[in-house]
């Protein structure tokens, strides 16, 4: 096969930090290569350079056999190297043809030089080429994520591109979403792009990568390896260098009923629902992306208000309205959005974490500064925080660490009884992953009751006694945890 | 995926150092190149001017640090100037100023109210009082400035002393005082922190978010009315013109002090060192007998410095890449 994109030598400094370490990688033409790592190897730092982001401190990269500079991403996308980015950066207030076309606008030629209207012709191509099935005028706002994932992909390849980068693409993704997304992916090799596949989903990558590269603290701790060279064990061991081994279910037991959700409406047709939650117990709500799974998430946390019905606790009888009613009743929150919804970046780790207890370090309104960090020393270290102190600007910390962060925020609530994560391990590695799922089993051993929404099942079927599976706004089903993973995905499809 | 990559620590502290060293450069040079800047006299009037400025700022600094902005504080002290004067022949010096002041933390109120809680956006909220207060105080005062009946105690507050000191300067180290311990050591400082640099973040997090910006904009207004009452003492009036572009002198202050626009950042030090870099420049343009012209492009010149020096080496990428793609 022919290389069409070739990274040499490439290490990158921040101060005395080494992020990249002589990393190499080779890009063939119609071959998916998959870039692995935990939050912090290096994968941003090397795709940031890939694209022209930034700048190496060293080594080279060959397009098409012709040495390359990248200046900027605009550079790189004129050459060819596509980044589609796990964030959105459609504009959602435009139309499909709209958003297609303005990305048009930044490619090689002056603006007012050609008509840059793509014509409707070719945008229909392009949307079929990756398998995206929506009017050439309706709203991005009305797509479901998935579909806006394609259109980012499409919006890409509409264009001359010969690598096509992909950051976490189906990381917002329900299983449907995904393998459509992979069905587009294959259809792009077959017209010979090159594919950069980054991700943490193993399965995502055993099932399409045809070669796999592993960084680990900077450097490439595996070098395109065959897919069938390498297991899945494998792959994990080199992202973490060292074996991990799955822990057993939840031990917790459960207590009285702590919170109780009548009546909500999702959407104001929506079928009403109820639930209760207990005690030690971890309640599982699954749903594919849109499904109004994380909005019942948001509903329950009191950060977002259904159409009609209530949410309550049951020892204090306390009503939730919103957050700050919520956090009083005890019911802590994770986010599923960390930078939009959850972290103050700027600010330090100390400042994000300490958040919600400001009064509980406080007298008269002044803050009892000695206080503030006293109750994290333990926990940083349960949580493998890395690094491993607080005093650093909250940006600097991977996105594994930052969701440490944002449970480090609840777990120090005074009066925690029912904790609400959405999405807890989205854009995590395995590792963080581990710590955070074996804190929240450790909460349930406390007594507290967690809800957890995800859209990785292997995540709910581990860490849940219940599921709730969430279809178009309704209650599709409720199982214990350990039923058949087909009849649980066939529920989740079933009535969209 | 642009938050991630953020300053080095070094760079942090180096411009922490700078915020001290500019007003430092700049009183230099004044010492060296101005003539008759380096008097006990001048530097006392130098303070006692930028004082007014600074007490106004220290409000603008806390609504900057929650994510707002204040357009509306020159009328405000006008209104203020105005309804003193009117009620102090009735009410007697310490109430008339004590009804104005009231005057402009209900300002600082109205504003916050319209803010935070029917979410409308700062700027507009702002203009908008700037130009409602401007009608109301030229129809209190019927369009002419209003003379006070002069009292020793009128004028204290501009233009006394206590210990030697002028009264105008200790009120102004009051202010920066408070501010900055309410920045650093209250809940309420801490949360507008919060708030400013990410409001669903502060939201999610369980903080009154909305009371939190309710409440820089009144804090506001007591500093603005602070600033008012000097301001009236000093010129013994009630005008409708007092201070028209106080506003924009105090985002200028916070400009160059590197306190941005979108919230999160700010600290009492910060609005000190900017406050004195304008001061001192305003009087050194005054003593080198430049027209008011000239004091206005300077200033113009010393703000765009300030907007541009931090970003520096960003603005001469830019530059080299846009001339590099013409030149393809």
């Amino acid at each position: 096969m022919k290389t069409i994109f070739q990274a040499s030598g490439i290490s990158k400094h921040y101060g005395t930090t080494c992020a990249l370490r002589d990393a190499n990688l080779v890009l063939k033409a119609g071959q998916i290569h998959a870039l692995m790592g935990e939050n912090g190897a290096g994968k941003s730092t090397f795709v940031k350079i890939l694209v022209g982001a930034i700048r190496p401190d060293s080594g080279a990269l060959v397009l098409d056999g012709q040495p390359v500079v990248f200046g900027s991403v605009r550079d790189a996308l004129k050459q060819g190297v596509v980044p589609v980015y796990q964030h959105s950066t459609l504009f959602t207030r435009l139309t499909v043809l709209e958003n297609l076309s303005a990305f048009g606008l930044g490619s090689a030629q002056r603006s007012w030089a050609r008509n840059n209207c793509l014509d409707r012709q070719q945008a229909t191509e392009v949307l079929s080429l990756v398998g995206l099935d929506v009017s050439l005028d309706s709203l991005v706002d009305e797509l479901s994520l998935g579909e806006r994932q394609l259109l980012e992909i499409a919006r890409g390849v509409g264009r001359r591109c010969s690598v096509l980068i992909l950051d976490e693409p189906t990381a917002a993704l329900g299983a449907r979403e995904a393998n459509r997304l992979h069905q587009a992916l294959q259809v792009l090799c077959a017209k010979r792009t090159a594919i950069l596949y980054i991700s943490h989903k193993i399965d995502d990558i055993k099932r399409m990568a045809d070669a796999v590269t592993i960084l680990r603290d900077g450097l490439t701790v595996v070098n395109a390896a065959a897919r069938d060279d390498i297991s899945a064990a494998q792959i994990v061991q080199h992202m973490l260098g060292q074996t991990f081994e799955p822990q057993a279910l939840c031990v917790s037991t459960r207590g009285e009923v702590v919170l109780e959700a009548r009546d909500i409406r999702l959407t104001p047709t929506a079928q009403p629902l109820s639930l209760c939650v207990h005690q030690g117990e971890v309640l599982g709500i699954v749903g594919v992306a849109g499904s109004g799974a994380l909005r019942l998430g948001e509903v329950l946390a009191g950060a977002a208000s259904g159409h009609g019905g209530t949410v309550s606790l049951n020892a204090t009888s306390e009503v939730v309205n919103d957050r700050q009613s919520a956090m009083r009743a005890g019911i802590g929150y994770v986010p599923s959005d960390r930078h939009a919804d959850g972290l103050f970046l700027g600010l330090s780790a100390l400042q994000n974490a300490s958040a919600s207890v400001l009064r509980g370090f406080s007298s008269w309104g002044v803050l009892r500064l000695r206080e503030e960090a006293g109750p994290f020393d333990a926990l940083i270290a349960q949580f493998n925080l890395n690094p491993p102190r607080l005093d650093l600007d909250a940006a600097y910390y991977s996105g594994g660490n930052q969701q440490k962060l944002l449970f480090l925020r609840n777990l120090v609530l005074p009066n925690l009884q029912v904790l609400v994560v959405l999405e807890p391990t989205r854009g995590v590695d395995v590792g963080a992953r581990e710590s955070i799922h074996q804190a929240l089993r450790a909460l349930a051993c406390r007594g507290i009751a967690i809800i957890v929404v995800s859209s990785d099942l292997l995540e709910v079927n581990t860490l849940c006694h219940q599921l709730l599976v969430v279809a178009s706004h309704q209650v599709a089903g409720r199982m214990m945890a350990d039923a058949q993973t087909d009849a649980v995905l066939s529920m989740m499809a079933g009535a969209c | 995926m642009t938050t991630l990559i953020k300053q080095h620590p070094a760079i942090a502290l180096g411009s922490r150092i700078g915020v001290i060293a500019v007003p430092l450069l700049v009183f230099f040079l004044c010492v060296l190149f101005v003539p008759r800047f380096l008097s006990v006299d001048n530097l006392q009037n130098v303070l006692r001017v930028g004082s007014i400025l600074l007490i106004a700022a220290c409000g603008q600094t806390g609504i900057l640090i929650v994510g707002g902005i204040d357009f509306s504080m020159g009328s405000a002290v006008a209104l203020l100037s105005v309804v003193t004067v009117i009620l102090a022949p009735e009410l007697g010096v310490a109430l008339a100023f004590t009804g104005g002041i009231c005057v402009a933390v209900l300002v600082g109120l109205c504003n916050g109210l319209l803010i935070a809680y029917l979410k409308l956006p700062a700027f507009l909220v702002t203009l908008g009082m700037l130009l409602v207060l401007h009608g109301l105080a030229s129809l209190l005062s019927g369009g002419m400035p209003l003379d006070a009946a002069p009292s020793p105690g009128f004028l204290w507050l501009g233009s006394g002393h206590v210990a030697g000191i002028p009264v105008p300067i200790i009120l102004a180290l009051l202010a920066v005082l408070s501010l900055h311990g309410l920045l650093r050591y209250t809940l309420v400082g801490r949360s507008w922190y919060l708030v400013g640099t990410n409001f669903n973040a502060a939201l999610n997090a369980g903080l009154p978010a909305r009371r939190m910006v309710l409440l820089a904009y009144i804090v506001a207004g007591l500093f603005c009315a602070l600033a008012g009452a000097i301001l009236t003492s000093r010129v013994g009036s009630g005008q409708p013109n007092l201070y028209p572009d106080l506003a924009f002198a105090t985002i200028a202050v916070c400009a160059i002090s590197g306190i941005p626009l979108n919230g999160g950042r700010g600290s009492a030090v910060q609005v000190v060192c900017g406050t004195l870099i304008i001061a001192m420049l305003n009087n050194a343009v005054v003593l080198l007998n430049l027209t008011s012209a000239w004091q206005q492009l300077l200033m113009a010149l010393v703000i765009g410095a300030a907007v541009v020096l931090p970003q520096l080496s960003n603005v001469r990428r830019r530059c080299v890449h846009l001339l590099r793609g013409n030149a393809q």
